[in-house]
């Protein structure tokens, strides 16, 4: 049967405050989460992406505007591409993502045109 | 139980990927240790703070490419790359960064990176002894020392000593504050001079230990950790030649011998067990062995201090054949010791449990007799549960009954109260 490609991006409310992040305990189980998840899935995710920075350039007709963009609620704060052969397998795997049970956390997954496997 | 110290990296491959229990929290200690000696203790927060980003990036890192051979290196190149951009960027620091080493500076591709295990050992005791300086109030030491030594986050440490985050922060902040305010070197001083702090550094793992220890509130878990991290401390102290006395050595084995115990102090639903009721095979014979072992170091020398006694009593506890073959005039004695080295009405209140179980309960009440308790003890559970106990084995019904219901009421937990009602009420041997 046909794959088809999603591309996942990792959007999250712009928090007000700062927060201190994950304790290295915290941060361990984390790591542990990731790894389970990313053995079962690993013939669905064929770029674990990256993690983007909160700065940036917006090109546009008009000019380039610098990041930060403040008129955005949210932010995309990562992306990833994986394979599936429907949305239900995409969501399967994106579900089951550690990155998808953080309060705050907004999946978006999208299908790429064109790229079927 | 582990050893405290084992050597880095992606060592047990029985536990997939790669990384030991507690490995990022231990790194965050090794870490904040090192780069402070490094760039001073006025630097200690933003210390921290690259550590913190080092950690957050290995996990999204080794998450991808899985963790590399040397992860300590990694670990220490990142953290000290960001610690150098953050203080580059605060012109304020500048003199600070000429005074740092110009190879480090000019040279991020590859920091010094401790190449010892010995010189990481001396960087952690550096900061322990560090934590434990007077100046610092002593509410403060504590959490200190399990904010950077042991990698706990402030919330972490909030729920382990059962107070809220913001007197955490608070607590954290005093420490920085007189850190900030002693250390004008920016450097520590070498750990020879240090040693004067030595009881300070006993008394705060004295304190993790019993805030795990004693708890009677926290699940096992959490219990357990606090001891564990009371003891990898304690180890670390006892095999640097500046902490290697006596006294350490008692500390070390007292902890032992009631981390032997730990596990045996609840049932299989949380309940407290008495000590007559505990299954001795449960007892961990590692940390017996260990216990016993650190107290045979601990007699070396002509100092008896108060972990001596306290450990002397737990060994006889540890290694009585049975509650009933406990050599229980051995513990009197030993309490009274204690008694005389740190007179507590506790420690009293011990003493003459220990003589009840070796001389009948009318011996017990006679060392309390005429004892007035003082106002934090009158009204608490434990001076009100003796007493009940000892008036009930000697036949005093009434005066027994009387105490029972004032330590019952004042009982802190439910698990006390389950505890006390089974022992109060039992049948007069």
């Amino acid at each position: 049967m046909t794959k088809r490609k999603y591309l996942v991006l990792a959007r999250s409310e712009r928090t007000g405050g700062q927060t201190s992040g994950p304790s290295p305990e915290q941060m361990q189980q984390m790591f542990a989460a990731y790894n389970a998840w990313k053995e079962k899935f690993k013939d669905a995710i064929l770029d674990m992406g990256d993690k983007l920075k909160s700065d940036g350039r917006v090109v546009t007709a008009s000019g380039v505007a610098d990041g930060p963009f403040v008129e955005a609620k949210e932010v995309v704060g990562g992306y990833m591409i994986i394979s599936a052969e429907d949305y239900d397998g995409a969501v399967e795997v994106v579900r089951a993502c550690p990155a998808s049970n953080v309060p705050g956390a907004r999946m978006e997954i999208r299908e790429m045109t064109g790229a079927k496997m | 139980m582990s050893t405290p110290f084992q050597p880095r990296g992606p060592s047990d491959p029985a536990s997939p990927p790669g990384l030991v229990e507690h490995y990022f929290r231990h790194e965050y200690g090794r870490l904040v240790a090192v780069l402070v000696r490094r760039v001073g203790l006025h630097h200690l927060e933003a210390v921290e703070d690259a550590v913190q980003g080092a950690l957050l990036a290995a996990l999204t890192t080794w998450v991808a490419d899985g963790v590399p051979d040397n992860s300590g290196a990694w670990l220490y190149r990142v953290a000290h790359n960001h610690l150098l951009g953050v203080l580059r960027k605060d012109q304020g620091q500048r003199q600070i960064l000429d005074g740092m080493a110009d190879q480090e500076l000019g040279d991020d591709a590859s920091p010094v990176s401790p190449a010892f295990a010995g010189e990481v050992r001396d960087e952690l005791l550096r900061m322990l002894f560090v934590c434990c300086d007077e100046m610092i109030p002593q509410e403060s030491r504590l959490v200190l020392a399990l904010k950077t030594l042991c990698g706990f986050s402030a919330g972490e440490i909030a729920f382990r000593l059962f107070t809220t985050e913001a007197n955490v922060y608070k607590r954290l902040a005093r420490a920085r504050d007189r850190l900030r305010e002693g250390d004008v070197d920016t450097q520590t001083p070498p750990l020879e001079s240090l040693r004067a702090r030595l009881p300070s550094v006993h008394a705060v793992i004295y304190l993790l230990f019993n805030e795990g220890y004693l708890s009677t509130r926290a699940e096992h878990a959490i219990r357990a950790e606090l001891c564990e991290e009371a003891i990898r401390l304690g180890t670390l102290l006892a095999t640097h030649p500046v902490g290697a006395e006596p006294p350490t050595a008692a500390l070390l084995a007292l902890m032992h011998l009631h981390a032997a115990r730990l596990a045996s102090r609840q049932d299989a639903t949380g309940g407290l067990l008495l000590l007559e009721e505990q299954d001795r095979g449960l007892w961990d014979a590692e940390h017996l062995q260990h216990g016993a072992t650190w107290l045979a170091r601990a007699a070396r020398g002509d100092v008896f201090t108060r972990f001596h006694a306290e450990a002397g009593i737990a060994a006889e506890h540890c290694f009585a054949p049975s509650f009933a073959h406990t050599r229980w005039n051995e513990i009197a004695e030993l309490y009274a010791m204690l008694e005389r080295i740190d007179p507590s009405p506790i420690h009293t209140l011990s003493r003459a449990v220990a003589v009840a179980q070796g001389q009948g309960p009318q011996a017990g009440l006679a060392v309390l007799h005429g004892m007035v308790p003082p106002a934090w003890l009158d009204g608490h559970y434990l001076w009100d549960a003796v007493l009940a106990d000892l008036h009930h084995r000697a036949g005093n019904a009434a005066t027994a009954e009387t105490h029972r219901d004032q330590a019952l009421a004042a009982a802190p937990s439910a698990a006390v109260r389950q505890l006390l009602q089974r022992r109060l009420s039992q049948p007069v041997r």
